[in-house]
């Protein structure tokens, strides 16, 4: 029994499977889809879900939609690449969670040390959105297509200003180790050091995860669903679930690298590393619920302003965190 | 970018994609929107009206005249008061009888709340359309307090049949100047609200502003009514230009707006819900005291039914209305309702049904719209101009 | 201008954040609050058999073609020509009351009852004998609370226990 925990906590074991990877993943994503239509729900003078476990307010109403979907038949248009059309979304969803390896849940405490996980987290984050663009293609349906096309617009804007303030930081800090990020930021966190970088990624959070305003490859109202137009029962939840996955690792990154992760835990909190694990997914949750927030003010943007909003501000002002951080670093540095 | 578009629609046929927007689309209500598109760009969009078509001017040629009533209800659901009180008009005037004034404000307190509602009802879905659930929410929940307002005058919620000839059908409750006032103090206070999230917020002006213009001298040529001719600074409203029922003795102004894009229609109507408050407050204080039904049909009541009216102030048909004969001869009748201009007209050949019946209602006339301001403009922009005619498909296919 | 956007932006924020922490909720929790309306309501329609007077006006005027004229079930002896009496098809009824304002004896009135369900089509269809037993009444899974409702200038709508 006691090999059994000792192997569990593992942390090669224990980040993949637990927190922040597959467990934990399941229960936010259960749980952050819930709170986005609790939130949208009492801004806009309702209740939301609330007959599902009435007491709790409505708070399984999420099993109860996920059984819907286990149980619910796949559907599989005739005229769909079936391969890309069943394969896209396991692989999508699959992706979307992989990121969760590299991010430390407590100092030393990481699936894969590395001096470049900051580098391999930005790498695996940037594949999903190509299975979305296939699924989009596979499901041969033209609102599907103008999403996919959409989503690749999107991808080539949002990317390169996400990854220049994540670098922004590591100029910052000297380091693209996240793990080392989070030591450098002992006293002063990073959104002190550089807010411009910190605005810059928190916007493009919401537009990588496809939240509002930036809700434009599966905008309702104009393309059905986008991209997961065709999508029905359990491949729908999986492409559904793959964006909030991504915002889930977004916001874990976020409070890794600009909210100082585990600190101001102190240092003799620090080991074993539940505590510093359970504030960094707290931090984690406050983003995420800011980027869910946004659905109850914002309608969406169009993609031409998406894009020029990506390109002509958010470009620039990675650009400029950047010479910030390199600034910052030459005034005393952290 | 117009330059841009032009070079391209030129080219080669195939190359422009196909969409068919609806009937089974979340946002394209009770028809099919044929768009044309090259990639994001829509090159034309072609309405396909028609889908919810249910002859109402056939049926009401074989419907008795107050039978016409509920039928001509149907079409605009949301702003029903202004078909009933249009075709109220009309066959009054073949009729020949003319209500007490009492009834005359009472018809413009129910037009002028159901003209809230109507708006309330357009805002939320041309929310919705942008994206912006919380306008949707926000303007439905605050159709409710109208609604319930109606509903305590007449007795039902949306279809109120309210106004007969004659007058209308009953007194409002004592108590209700004072519950519309409260209502009506709620929706002053929303509206700040609805100034700051939505009015206000940069992502609505940039989805809205400058989107779907519609020139003054294209609105007039095509014929535009109602909040979307206004937007386009032609200040015509069928209270000021033709006044009925009590609009004569109120002072009100006609909102309009130069800019004539999606954001001046929305505002237009913000607009006309604060002048609408301003004239229900009015109506409310120079309600005259009297009868709400004319002389001529009280005077057919039987004794018991009269005394009924007197202490209820509930009005009972005559027996007459049943079979209701309208002498020979025609007559029109215009209203300005929520979305726009309402015209009913109807022959009669002086028996129990009109012999021809005309009904226009203004999302008819809006529709043209659609292909006039739905070029060469972005995909995401069809639901953004779409919202803002607040085009019913229902109204315009009758 | 830009400066003034970024206010936009906040002012709109803090808006929706108000109602984050504001309860002003219009929901009403039906079927466990059912509203409770007042007289004058148009629901479905009761009939007196003792009063009415068999003169058909309520169905002349009914729009719908809701309402029609039955012979009784079985005809009276000796009767020749055996009075008609009304009956209401629910499938058709669009509760505009007309057939109640133009009943000269106040056989017809209007109920509150409005959210009743049925099985079948010919379930909705009352012959006379059935009409004057008065509506169905809704059936709820609990009895649900009797709210009244009440225009309110902080909330649009405010909900009292009756
Ligand atoms: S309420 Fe109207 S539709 Fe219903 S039976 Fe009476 S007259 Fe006919
Ligand atoms: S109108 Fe009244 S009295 Fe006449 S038949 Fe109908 S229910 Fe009977």
């Amino acid at each position: 029994m006691m090999d059994l925990l000792d192997l569990i906590l593992q942390p090669w074991i224990f980040i993949p499977l637990i927190f922040p990877g597959l467990t934990t993943a399941f229960l936010v994503l259960l749980g952050i889809i819930w709170a986005e239509r609790k939130i949208a729900a009492k801004v806009q003078m309702r209740y939301g879900p609330l007959y599902v476990l009435k007491p709790l307010g409505g708070a399984i109403q999420m099993i109860a939609d996920l059984l819907r979907y286990l149980f619910a038949e796949p559907i599989i248009p005739k005229d769909v690449d079936k391969l890309t059309f069943i394969f896209a979304p396991l692989i999508l969803f699959g992706l979307s969670y992989l990121p969760t390896i590299v991010l430390p849940a407590g100092p030393g405490f990481t699936a894969i040390s590395s001096e470049m996980s900051l580098l391999i987290l930005l790498g695996l984050l940037t594949l999903s959105p190509v299975f979305t663009m296939i699924l989009a293609w596979g499901s041969n349906n033209k609102f599907s297509l103008i999403g996919g096309l959409r989503e690749g617009y999107l991808v080539t804007t949002y990317e390169i200003p996400l990854f220049l303030s994540a670098l922004s930081m590591a100029v910052l800090y000297g380091t693209l180790d996240i793990t080392a990020m989070v030591e450098a930021q002992k006293n002063v966190w990073g959104i002190f050091l550089n807010p411009l970088a910190a605005i810059v990624f928190l916007v493009l959070i919401l537009i990588s995860t496809s939240k509002f305003p930036f809700e434009i490859a599966e905008a309702e109202s104009e393309i059905v669903m986008g991209p997961f137009t065709e999508y029905s029962g359990i491949f729908y939840g999986l492409v559904m679930g793959a964006s909030y996955l991504k915002l889930y690792v977004l916001s874990l990154l976020y409070a890794l690298i600009f909210l100082g992760g585990w600190y101001p835990l102190p240092s003799f909190l620090q080991n074993p590393p539940f505590l510093a694990g359970i504030m960094v997914f707290v931090k984690g949750l406050v983003i995420m619920f800011i980027a869910i927030f946004m659905r109850a003010i914002y309608p969406r943007y169009r993609i031409d302003q998406a894009i020029q909003i990506g390109w002509h501000k958010l470009v620039p002002l990675a650009i400029l965190s950047i010479f910030l951080s390199l600034l910052v670093v030459y005034l005393g540095g952290v | 970018m117009s330059e841009f578009v032009e070079t391209i629609s030129r080219s080669e046929d195939g190359r422009f994609l196909e969409l068919l927007i609806g009937p089974q689309h979340p946002a394209s209500g009770h028809m099919r929107l044929v768009a044309e598109v090259d990639g994001d760009v829509v090159v034309s969009l072609r309405p396909n009206l028609g889908y919810v078509h249910r002859s109402v001017e056939k049926i009401a040629e074989v419907k008795k005249f107050l039978q016409i009533i509920p039928l001509v209800e149907r079409p605009s659901l949301a702003d029903t008061t202004a078909n009933n009180l249009a075709y109220v008009l009309a066959l009054e005037r073949l009729l020949g009888v003319e209500p007490p004034p009492r009834a005359q404000y009472l018809r413009t307190l129910l037009a002028e709340i159901n003209r809230i509602h109507s708006h309330f009802y357009g805002i939320g879905i041309h929310g919705v359309m942008i994206g912006s659930s919380t306008a949707f929410m926000w303007a439905f929940g605050d159709r409710e307090p109208l609604i319930h307002l109606a509903q305590e005058l007449t007795g039902a919620r949306i279809t109120y049949s309210y106004i007969i000839p004659g007058g209308v059908r009953r007194d409002m409750p004592p108590d209700f100047p004072d519950k519309v006032e409260k209502v009506l103090r709620y929706i002053e206070r929303r509206l700040e609200d609805y100034d700051k999230l939505y009015v206000r917020n940069p992502v609505v002006r940039a989805r809205l502003e400058g989107v779907g213009v519609l020139k003054k001298e294209d609105a007039i040529r095509l014929g535009i009514t109602g909040p979307n001719l206004r937007a386009s600074g032609v200040p015509y409203d069928v209270r000021k230009a033709d006044p009925y029922c009590a609009y004569p003795d109120i002072d009100f102004n006609v909102i309009t707006r130069e800019e004539g894009d999606a954001m001046a229609r929305f505002l237009v109507r913000v607009g006309e819900i604060r002048e609408s408050m301003k004239i229900i407050r009015q109506v409310l204080k120079k309600m005259p005291d009297g009868p709400i039904f004319a002389e001529k049909y009280y005077k057919m009541l039987p004794p018991n039914l009269k005394k009924y009216y007197e202490e209820t102030k509930e009005v009972k048909f005559p027996g007459i209305f049943a079979n209701l004969r309208a002498p020979a001869g025609e007559s029109v009748a215009r209203v300005e309702g929520g979305r726009g201009e309402v015209v009913i007209y109807i022959v009669s050949k002086g028996g129990m049904n009109p012999y021809r019946f005309r009904i226009v209602t203004p999302s008819f006339r809006n529709a043209v719209l659609f292909e006039h301001l739905v070029r060469n403009v972005r995909v995401a922009d069809i639901p953004a101009i779409y919202g803002s005619l607040d085009y019913f498909p229902p109204e315009a296919d009758r | 201008m830009a400066v003034e956007r970024v206010f936009d932006h906040l002012r709109a924020i803090a808006t929706g954040a108000k109602y984050l922490f504001l309860k002003p909720r219009l929901t009403l929790m039906y079927p466990d609050e059912v509203e409770d309306l007042p007289r004058g309501y148009r629901g479905m329609i009761t009939y007196n058999h003792e009063t009415c007077i068999s003169c058909s006006l309520c169905a002349m005027v009914c729009p719908a073609d809701a309402i029609k004229m039955y012979l009784p079930k079985e005809v009276p002896e000796g009767e020749k020509r055996p009075k008609r009496y009304p009956g209401i098809n629910y499938t058709r009824c669009i509760f505009c009351g007309f057939c109640v304002s133009i009943c000269p004896t106040f056989s017809l009135q209007h109920s509150t009852i409005h959210d009743v369900s049925f099985y079948t089509f010919e379930e909705q269809i009352f012959r006379p004998e059935e009409f004057a037993k008065g509506p169905p009444k809704p059936q709820y899974d609990k009895e649900p609370v009797k709210v009244r409702v009440i225009p309110d200038e902080e909330r649009g709508l405010r909900y009292e226990r009756v």
